[in-house]
Order: structure tokens, then sequence, then C-alpha cells
């Protein structure tokens, strides 16, 4: 090629730049759009992930039972119980499980405002918010580790319970009495799905402290420990020690099925996958149809711009211009458009996902903003991007230039 | 040398079809000055078209300097406009965005001429004919006059021995015209073979033979 041509068609280029100007814009609000809408999707999907499933998408849960085999001379039916020492025998002993936190229930009278109802009153620690997807309603939080460490009087209520003791007004800093103890609501649990409970719904739950808890409660043992493995490929592994450790200590068979209640989340959790596979197909399909509107509306600009230049190849062809230097200098154009304005979509759209991210989220509180402040940026996807959209955008251009500069130049000069 | 036989042209649309040129034979001299004259409708443009190798003819032959063009291949036909036929339009037919300078430059850069050369030739041919100081501004800076210079200096750029004028001056005042004319007339004395179009008499009267044209038949 002839090395003043590319400087020829880099200059003609500069000058028609602002023609080009709402295209290679198209293409940067397309791409920034597009990319920003599956980061905050997929994101979303994984901080559902990592939250939703009604009780926790990883969860093993540990209940107490009744041995029902013999163990070194010890008789069947001898009673399994749990204590708050186990926990921290435990997380000393499982490296792979990621969280091991206690919950114990009891049934009492809960009145506010003269009104009285029976609830089941749990307690518990910070930790129980992340592994049993308790979101505070707006304006509202979970119990953290400053409240469990000073035994403050606080409760998180179901939404249930607000609705039976508040009515429409907000529960949220007003006082609740429990077994006779006045405690002061933080947060009231931001409606969800669950289908699957064991005190019923946690729309009826009410949680404490647990060291608060225990001020109230008489009782020494624990009546639940959840354990939320490092990954759940772990989690039978996890169950498995757990039986073996808990075994050795209360001097049970690991074997026996009976003398602990492991509750394995993971194991029917195939209903849960197929809910986030749904939401990823269906974010997958809304992408498509973005891409879809997308190429529709830059396919038509280049082709209304080739068009355009419809009498310019003419001109150029009655001049002298050979074939091959008008498709040259339109794939030149094209290529330089298209990367302009894919390149400046991914700049914004990298840099407004790192920027989002940067905000401080607090997990323990585990607010809204969790979902929707983690977005996450996939290479993979704007390689796919690039890929379908140039192609499109290649043919889109390629057809009105080639026939342009295959039919007589008259016929070129002939286009108005 | 240009020399027509036989030549027609059929413009279809759709189910219809419009036959512009009925068997044109027609044949000019090197150094000749020609005006083709006639009717509008009767078919100059697309006789103009044909000989400038902007298109070609539906039924037959055309030979230019012993070439049939019907041979020729895209590219060679490009080389034939870039070097042999200089083609001047009734609108100009400028590139709105590049400047007179680039415009003129244009048909020496696709000849693969080295820049100093096309700095030469351009500077050579702009002071010819008066708009050196009007090389930076583009055509809608332009009068009409002005804009048909540089098409003429453009169409002049790689000398080439012929040079076809499709009513050059149909879109200018008669001072224009009267310049443009001028210019064709010293063109003609210097060796060049030119064909023009004209509605009008006193334009025809600089040329030294006038081809009738009528209904897409040359007039005895
Ligand atoms: N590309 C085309 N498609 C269809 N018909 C055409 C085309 N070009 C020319 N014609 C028709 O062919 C006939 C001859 O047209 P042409 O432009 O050669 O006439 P002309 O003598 O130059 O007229 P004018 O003096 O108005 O410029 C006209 O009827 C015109 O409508
Ligand atoms: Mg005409």
């Amino acid at each position: 090629m002839n090395l003043t041509l590319p400087r020829f068609f880099w200059n003609e280029f500069r000058k028609r730049r602002k023609k080009a100007a709402l295209i290679t814009f198209a293409l940067f609000w397309g791409t920034l759009s597009i990319l920003l809408l599956l980061a905050f999707g997929q994101g979303m999907s994984t901080q559902f992930r990592v939250s939703f499933s009604g009780l926790g998408e990883t969860l093993i849960m540990i209940t107490g039972g009744q041995a029902s085999l013999t163990f070194e001379g010890l008789p069947k039916g001898r009673p399994i119980r749990l204590y708050r020492e186990d926990i921290a025998y435990l997380r000393e002993r499982i490296p792979e499980a990621l969280r091991i936190v206690p919950e114990s229930y009891n049934n009492w009278q809960v009145s506010a405002g003269g009104k009285e109802v029976n609830r089941s009153v749990h307690g518990t620690t910070a930790e129980f918010a992340l592994m049993r997807t308790q979101v505070p309603q707006m304006g509202g939080r979970f119990i953290n580790a400053d409240d469990n460490a000073l035994g403050r009087k606080i409760a998180f209520i179901g939404w249930n319970v607000a609705k039976d003791l508040f009515g429409t007004e907000d529960p949220v800093g007003k006082e609740i009495v429990i077994n006779r103890v006045p405690f002061t609501v933080i947060g009231v649990l931001m409606k969800k799905l669950q289908d699957s409970m064991y005190q019923g719904p946690d729309a009826d739950q009410i949680y404490l402290p647990f060291s608060s808890f225990s001020m109230i409660d008489s009782q020494r043992e624990i009546d639940r420990i959840h354990i939320q493995p490092r990954g759940p490929e772990q989690s039978k592994l996890v169950a498995e020690r757990v039986r073996v450790l808990l075994g050795r200590k209360y001097r049970f068979d690991a074997a026996d099925r009976y003398a602990l209640g492991v509750w394995n989340t993971i194991e029917d959790s195939k209903e849960g996958l197929a809910i986030f596979k749904g939401i990823e197909i269906f974010l997958g399909i809304i992408g498509g149809l973005t891409l879809l509107i997308g190429a529709v509306g830059v396919t038509n600009l280049m082709y209304a711009v080739v068009k355009e230049r419809t009498k310019e190849i003419g001109i150029k062809l009655a001049i002298g211009a050979r074939r091959r230097i008008i498709i040259q200098q339109f794939i030149l154009e094209t290529m330089f458009i298209f990367a302009k304005g894919t390149f400046w979509g991914f700049i914004a759209a990298f840099n407004i996902v790192h920027l989002i991210r940067l905000i401080p989220v607090n997990y323990e509180s585990f607010g809204i903003e969790a979902y929707l402040l983690r977005p996450i940026f996939s290479l993979r996807i704007f390689v796919a991007y690039v890929i379908i959209l140039g192609v499109l955008v290649f043919l889109s251009g390629i057809f009105p230039a080639l026939r342009a500069s295959r039919s007589n130049p008259i016929e070129s000069l002939r286009y108005e | 040398m240009i020399e027509l036989e036989g030549i027609k042209k059929v413009f279809r649309m759709g189910s219809q079809s419009l036959e512009a040129l009925k068997g044109v034979s027609l044949k000019i001299e090197r150094g000749e000055f020609i005006s083709i004259m006639g009717p509008s409708g009767s078919g100059k443009s697309t006789l103009m078209n044909i000989i400038g190798c902007l298109d070609t003819p539906t039924e037959g032959e055309y030979v230019l300097d012993s070439d049939r063009v019907a041979g020729l291949s895209f590219d060679q036909l490009a080389a034939v406009r870039n070097r042999k036929i200089g083609f001047v339009f009734q609108n100009f037919n400028l590139l709105p965005y590049a400047t007179a300078w680039e415009n003129v430059e244009l048909p020496l850069l696709f000849d693969g001429k080295n820049a100093r050369k096309r700095k030469e030739r351009v500077t050579e041919l702009l002071k010819a004919i008066g708009l050196y100081d009007w090389r930076e501004h583009r055509p809608s800076e332009l009068s009409g006059g002005q804009q048909q210079r540089i098409a003429l200096a453009r169409a002049l750029a790689n000398d080439p021995p012929i040079l076809l004028a499709d009513e050059p001056t149909g879109n200018l005042d008669s001072r224009s015209g009267e310049e443009i004319m001028d210019i064709l007339t010293e063109l003609w004395k210097e060796g060049r073979t030119i064909v023009m179009v004209t509605h009008n008499d006193r334009i025809s009267a600089h040329s030294q033979r006038i081809v009738r044209l009528f209904d897409g038949l040359v007039l005895p």
C-alpha cells in the first residue's frame, strides 16, 4: 500500500469526525450500558447467591439428638445436647468452616404498646445475618459484634412481629418487652422468600444478641449450631468432621445418624440452584436483547453513513480511485470508529464498576447496598460483546461500501 | 482518438426501460474541440459519461486510443479516468469536507505521485486558475465559478490529453462562464482534445465542431 494513503485516510477521517461522532458515541454508550447492566446483574446475582435462598445457601445446621447405637459400653437412648463451648471447640478443629455460630431459642410472651403475643425468641451473633439471610429493612440493622460483647438489650424482629405489635408504625427505636425484660428494636427483617425453616418462618421470629438472650434464659445448652463451610464442595467433609468431633466429646458413634441432627442445606439446594440458573438466564436474555437493540441502532447508523457517502465514493471513482482504495479506507475507518467507541465504553464501564466497588459496604448490617454496590466486571462478557458487535458493525458497513465500489461511478454519483 | 460505433444505452427502472442512446456513432480526433448540443433528455450526459468511462454502453463499441474500453477491467478504467480523461461536471462534484488544495491533490494521490510532485503540481494548477490564495477553503466557502475552476484544476491534475465537460457553465453566471470558457480554449490551444456539452450557442461558438443529439441519435 502506498504510504501516503493512510495519511490521506486519516486526514479525511479527521475532517469527517463530527459526522462519525454520533456512531462513536452510540458505540461508547452501548458498550457502557451493556457492560454496566451485566456487571450489576452479575454482582447482584452473586450477592444474592451469598445471601438469598431462604435459610442460607451453604449451611449446615446441627441440633442435639439421641444416641441410637451403643458406644464404648454406653447404652443407647442417651440424649446428646450441645453447649456454648462447642462453638469454640469446633472452630478450632474445623478449618474448612468459614463461620460457626450458636443459636438458642425459647417461646415467650412479647408485648409492646399494650399488645401481647407469644413468639419464638432467639439468641445469636452477628454472623448469623450472613448465614441466614437476615437482611434488615431500610433504617434498621441486624445485631452486631458490639451488641454481643456488651450484652445490649436490643432486638431484631421479623416483619410479622412488627405488624402484630406495631401495626403500620416503624418499630425501630421502640421498646418491646420480652419475658418481662425491656428491649429496644433496632431492625426489622426485610421481606424475603423462605421455603425451608425450623421454628417457623423468620418473619415470625425475634433475634437478640446471644449474651442478652442468655441473661433472660435459664437453659445452659444451646439449641442449634450453624456452620458455613468455606465452599459447597466442603460441606460433606465438614458435616462428617462435626459428627466425629462431637462424637468424641460426647461419646457417641460418628456413624450414629440419630445422635445429632445434621441438616445440610447444600444437599437439598437443588431448587436454589435452579433459581440462580434462572436469574442468570434472565440476565443473559436481557443482555442479549440490549445487545440486539444496540446492534440494530449502530448497524442503522453505519448503514446510513455509508449510504450518505455513496456520492463521495462516486466522486473518488470518477477521478480515478481504484476499488481497493475505497474498500481499504472504509475498513480502516470502521475499525477505528468501532475501536474508539468500544474502548472508551470499556474504560468508562471498568472505572465505574471499580469506583462503585470502592464504596464501603457494611456486611454486618447487610443492607440493600450490599447487593447494588458490588458489580462484577467481566472481561469475558466484554470480549464476547466486542466480537458480536464488531461483526455486525463490519457487515452493516461493508456491504453498502462494496456495492458502491463495484457500481458504475455514475450510479454512485447520481445517489442523493 | 475517440471512436464510438453504434452505441446504445438502455436504462432499466423496474419493469420499464428507457433507451437514452439509440445507436450513436462518433469519431473525435486528437486535438479537436467539440460541442455536443441538443434538447434536454436527448442523451448528451449519457453519451459524455460513456466517453468518460464513468458508465458502460448497453451495446456498441467504444475504442479509446486503440483500446476496446469494454475489455478493460474496473481498475484499468479507473486508471483511464485518472490519467487519460479529465471530467468536469455541471454541479462540480467536489468533496465537501476537503479543501480546494486537497480536492486538486486527490487524483495525484490516486496515481501514487510522491509528496513533492503533488505539491508542485497543485501549486502550479491553483496559480494557473488564480485560486492559490483560496487553497485552504472548502467548496462551500467558494463561489460557483471558483468551485468550477477548482473542479477544472482537479480534472487537469494528471495532465490528461482529453477533457470532458458536461455543461461546465450551466450553473454559473455569464462572467464566470466566460472565464471557464477562456481556460478551456487555452487548454485546447495547448493541444488537448476537448468535448463539451452545452445548451448555449455563445458557448458552443468557442468550439470547432458541433455535434447535435436528438432523442438518442446524432443528427447528420
Ligand atoms: N441513470 C438513469 N436511470 C434512468 N434513466 C436515466 C438515467 N440517466 C439518464 N436517464 C434518462 O435518459 C435520458 C437521457 O438523459 P441525459 O441525462 O443523457 O439527457 P441530457 O441530454 O443530458 O439532458 P439535460 O440537458 O437535461 O442534461 C433522459 O430521459 C433521462 O431521464
Ligand atoms: Mg445532461
